[in-house]
């Protein structure tokens, strides 16, 4: 049987899914990047190894997404690599086909996707400002000294949320601050920082998008239910939040690498394989370049990041 | 007479009066010698003499003039006050002249234009030519020569890119902003790149017929006194029907596009992304968003 595998790695997490021919989930994992994609990979290949059976299974397509998608690509030898805007659109609308509006908040980064007919018009990315993203969270949560992962829970009890600025991550933080020593209950300040969360990203990046349901909620913030509470209360409407909402990228690609006309033979014995990577600053001109370079057991697989041809290392 | 030799700096306004200037130097017979494409040094150098809150194009331009010191007799850095009667520039134009001053003190052209004073283009190139001790006859030729090569090579630029329209299927996006981001090798280059690797046709919005500006610039925005940003709204308005999308390009923090990027975000009917470019090296955000944006171009055309 025929299968396609899609990565997608993102700062905080690393996901990966295999599926079959017609589109269903044969093997899945979340683990941390924990700031090493190579290892990352190599765990997740160890773990979707285990969840099939590989005599029967042969993957014929690779996709990549996330931000180290170029990387991996490269690493697994993908016939697919994608923007992630792109392929959580496709996974997405792969479940949900009516999907009008995508909210996306990871670890790094957060993103809205307007969708119209089944097709991507309009998106949007935080620029220069990370305020209300899962690093964000979960840098208050250990102020406040509570599970990241209990934050969602302790917000819905409060029945009085604290206003907290949510303009900018420093004045949220230092206003986050002085509402604890005024003495405001934790959960109130909790279910005001979801509320902060929420506010920033429609003013941000959701600023002048026409916001249509259906709507579905995505990356890790997802998981985090006084967030998902507090956009309901500020769009007015249900918000969905798919179970499998944080495979929805790697499922995209997975499905773009289906669709690909070109074709890989994957081998699970590649995370076996010495991957290296190794960043040289070229000298040939005054632009000094960084050059990313990347080898497999020792041979030089592929190097990027040049602005001209003196760095390409490649075509030599 | 030894050759005086002018310095211009590969940045701001270089980008949009280079073909006047060079050739009105040339003319009087002067050396001109360039800075080189913005590389790292000259945008570190830049970053070094510059305030932390000027804007990305300004960094760079500090960097260019911090090459060319001591590689010539004169360094041009116009002041530009007023080019269009009751309109304004950005105030960094006619901060600039006295900002070079002031940071590296050392020979520059005094080169000025404010046509609300009455001192237009013909002023500032006579009083340009006399401080460099030529005389007023060769001035005026030399200028109204320059000025004839200008509008040449002007028209040619914009037939160039009209046949590109007819000619090509291609997919086609309007490259939107002042000349200086959209030629700067660290700002509108690496938005290029991306772009000619994914096989797309390049429509730039400087490359513009101002013929029917007035009445253009109105369908987006009848009350904006910005003369450049006008150039790029008319444009826009211009090109809008025969792209399919427009990536809107920005160094941070500019004031008067912050103004003007609004009124096109909210009026412009086709898809449409703005791109505001800083100091940052990393470009893996910048190459995620020019991606997800050909890919919805792309799936436009195939739905029509």
């Amino acid at each position: 049987m025929n299968a396609y595998l899609g990565v997608d790695i993102g700062s905080i997490s690393t996901k990966g899914v295999i599926i079959d021919d017609s589109n269903h989930i044969l093997a899945s994992s979340y683990i941390w990047t924990q700031g090493n994609p190579m290892k990352a990979v190599k765990t997740l290949m160890h773990n979707l190894e285990k969840q099939i059976d590989k005599k029967k299974i042969h993957i014929i397509g690779v996709g990549t997404t996330g931000s180290a998608r170029k990387l991996i690509g490269t690493m697994l030898n993908a016939n697919v690599i994608k923007n992630e805007i792109t392929a959580h659109a496709v996974g997405t609308l792969s479940l949900y086909p009516n999907v009008k509006t995508i909210f996306e908040i990871g670890g790094q980064d957060s993103k809205i996707i307007l969708i119209e007919d089944g097709i991507v018009v309009d998106y949007a990315m935080n620029t220069l400002c990370a305020a209300g993203t899962g690093a964000f969270l979960s840098s208050q949560a250990s102020r406040l000294g509570v599970d990241v992962e209990d934050f969602g829970k302790i917000a819905l009890t409060s029945k009085n949320p604290t206003k907290i600025a949510a303009r900018c991550t420093v004045f949220a933080e230092s206003d986050l601050v002085h509402k604890v020593q005024m003495g405001y209950q934790k959960e109130d300040i909790i279910a005001g920082l979801c509320k902060s969360v929420v506010s920033n990203y429609l003013n941000n990046v959701g600023k002048g998008k026409k916001i249509k349901a259906p709507i579905i909620f995505q990356g890790g913030v997802s998981k985090n239910i006084g967030v998902k509470k507090a956009f309901e209360e500020e769009v007015g409407c249900e918000v969905i939040v798919d179970e499998n909402g944080h495979l929805m990228g790697a499922l995209g690609v997975a499905l773009l690498a289906k669709k690909s006309p070109i074709k890989t033979n994957f081998q699970f014995s590649i995370a076996d394989d010495n991957f290296e990577t190794k960043g040289i600053e070229c000298h040939k001109c005054s632009n000094h370049c960084e050059i990313i370079c990347v080898s497999r057991n020792k041979q030089l697989i592929d190097a990027w990041g040049n602005r001209c041809s003196n760095g390409d290392l490649m075509n030599r | 007479m030894n050759k005086i030799t002018i310095g211009i700096p590969k940045a701001l306004l270089y980008y949009k009066y280079k073909d006047l200037w060079i050739s009105f130097f040339e003319n009087l017979g002067c050396e001109i010698i360039i800075s080189p494409n913005t590389n790292k040094q000259i945008l570190e150098d830049g970053i070094k003499f510059s305030m932390d809150e000027s804007c990305l194009a300004m960094k760079i331009y500090m960097g260019h003039v911090y090459y060319l010191i001591d590689k010539c007799d004169y360094i041009l850095v116009p002041r530009l006050k007023c080019i269009k009667k009751h309109e304004k520039l950005c105030t960094n134009f006619s901060a600039l002249y006295d900002l070079i001053h002031n940071v590296f003190d050392k020979n520059l052209i005094h080169y000025n234009l404010d046509v609300d004073k009455k001192e237009d283009e013909l002023y500032a190139f006579t009083t340009m030519g006399l401080s460099l001790g030529f005389s007023y006859r060769k001035i005026i030729s030399a200028y109204k020569e320059a000025k004839e090569k200008e509008k040449l090579l002007n028209e040619r630029r914009i037939s160039k890119q009209k046949s590109l329209i007819a000619s090509s299927n291609k997919i086609k996006i309007l490259l939107a902003g002042h000349p200086y981001n959209l030629y700067d090798e660290y700002i509108g280059k690496q938005i290029e790149r991306i772009l000619e690797k994914s096989n797309i046709d390049i429509i730039y919005s400087d490359n513009y017929d101002q013929k029917y500006l007035e009445t253009e610039v109105k369908q987006i925005a009848p009350h904006n006194y910005w003369t450049y940003n006008k150039e790029i709204i008319a444009s826009i308005v211009h090109y809008q029907d025969v792209v399919d999308g427009i990536i809107l390009v920005t160094s941070f923090p500019c004031g008067p596009d912050s103004l003007s990027n609004e009124m096109i975000l909210r009026s412009v009917k086709i898809p449409i992304t703005n791109l505001v470019m800083d100091e940052a090296d990393a470009n893996t955000g910048l190459l995620t968003r020019v991606e997800s944006f050909i890919d919805i171009l792309e799936e436009r055309r195939k739905q029509k």
